[in-house]
């Protein structure tokens, strides 16, 4: 799932930290939501929000109208501001990989809107149908119920869930940890390869200022130099 | 029971430092909108104290906060005014009594307060004009920057107009909702087009 670049919500950003949209934000929201509001209900029926999500995102009309049928909570047929608002919170954090962060911040909204039957346990059935809201993979699913799900129940209460989405915060941190050491050892090997290239392209200076001294004579003696 | 602060990575976001952005880029407008305007906050006592004398310039500041569109403001942003906000609207409340009585005394004919109030009026309105507004600094600041509402305007008529076709091909042209729907991409429309001309004068 992506958001279209150039879009209003694609200059739209999260606080890192808490994954919430800051007050100016906000505002532009409010407003943009008061234009798509044709009927002046303050609320989007299903085409409006079908045709907004269709414009804004890459997602198919399938997954559209699942998400509009877990957004519409009260089962009135259409989206109020406050769904609109976790709305576009969840795009931005698949679209700045912060879903961890968010699942983590948010647990208990995450775990409301996933707990479609109102039974206080999310069905591994319903994490699979929303699973690309929050880019789980399909095996990294079966991983999480079989991990997490002490009670056996194949079903996540909040606890469970809650218990998945720290594992999962420190998981994605030590990863971004090892991509860090990754790219610092890159960055040193380039470094020390432009220290070689720089001493070949000095030791080639010095030769063609000597004349009749062979190359590898000339290396020796810097070698045994340094 | 609730989260620490984690450490987050301090690598900005890639769409924010890809360094796609060029100086025309809105994020940069959006950003850096009200920073010119914080560059000439005055003191407000400054300020009050110059209007306290003469209060012509009153009169500009309550048309301003009257105006429909600043009033939709004053009530979307109570919960984020700071401080200094809330000492503004009182110093703003303060003015506008002065004003009504300085009207009073304009109605009662006193020549030597109609002299008087006339050249304040003057030299208020020469003031006003080297001096920034308070009021109208704060309402700038409150409004979304004018790229920034062009965008969401076109982008919603593009939804708008294919929500449109929708309504047309299930519900057919003659339903209300179709109508209603359409009324209001013509008046989206109208309203674009008022403001690009405004622009371009």
């Amino acid at each position: 799932m992506k958001l279209r670049q150039g879009s209003f919500l694609w200059y739209l950003y999260l606080d890192k930290i808490y994954c919430l949209l800051s007050v100016r934000n906000v505002k532009a929201l409010v407003e943009y939501f008061h234009l798509l509001d044709a009927h002046h209900n303050n609320t989007l029926n299903d085409v409006l929000f079908y045709h907004f999500l269709k414009h804004v995102t890459n997602l198919r009309g399938t997954q559209i109208k699942i998400v509009f049928d877990m957004l519409d909570w009260n089962a009135v047929g259409e989206i109020g501001f406050d769904q609109f608002y976790v709305l576009v919170c969840i795009l931005l954090s698949h679209q700045n990989h912060l879903e961890e962060q968010f699942m983590y911040r948010h647990s208990r909204p995450v775990f409301d809107l996933l707990d479609l039957d109102g039974e206080l346990r999310i069905a591994a059935s319903n994490f699979h149908t929303y699973r690309f809201l929050f880019n789980i993979k399909k095996q990294e699913l079966k991983e999480l119920f079989h991990d997490f799900d002490i009670t056996g129940d194949r079903r996540l209460n909040y606890k469970e869930f809650k218990l998945y989405t720290i594992f999962s915060i420190d998981k994605s941190q030590e990863r971004q940890k090892a991509e860090r050491e990754k790219e610092n050892e890159k960055q040193k090997e380039r470094e020390k390869e432009k220290g070689k290239e720089k001493w070949k392209s000095l030791l080639l200076r010095r030769m063609s200022r000597k004349v009749g001294v062979s190359p590898e004579s000339h290396l020796e003696k810097m070698r045994i130099e340094i | 029971m609730e989260e620490k602060p984690f450490k987050v990575s301090v690598k900005p976001p890639e769409r924010r430092s890809s360094g796609q952005a060029s100086p025309h880029d809105i994020r940069n407008l959006w950003t850096t909108a009200t920073l010119s305007q914080s560059q000439l906050n005055l003191p407000l006592a400054e300020l009050c104290e110059s209007f306290e004398e003469e209060g012509g310039a009153v009169r500009h500041a309550a048309a301003a906060w009257h105006s429909p569109e600043s009033r939709w403001e004053l009530g979307e942003q109570g919960a984020a005014l700071a401080d200094g906000a809330s000492v503004e609207s009182g110093a703003l409340d303060a003015e506008l009594r002065r004003e009504s009585s300085l009207e009073s005394c304009l109605e009662e004919g006193d020549d030597e307060s109609k002299t008087t109030t006339e050249s304040s009026l003057v030299s208020v309105l020469r003031v006003s004009k080297h001096t920034p507004h308070r009021a109208y600094w704060t309402e700038q600041q409150n409004r979304l920057p004018l790229p920034l509402m062009g965008l969401m305007e076109n982008e919603a008529l593009e939804i708008l107009t294919k929500a449109l076709h929708s309504y047309r091909r299930e519900i057919g042209r003659g339903h209300f909702l179709t109508k209603e729907l359409r009324r209001y991409i013509e008046g989206l429309k109208r309203r674009r087009g008022k403001r690009f001309q405004v622009s371009a004068n």
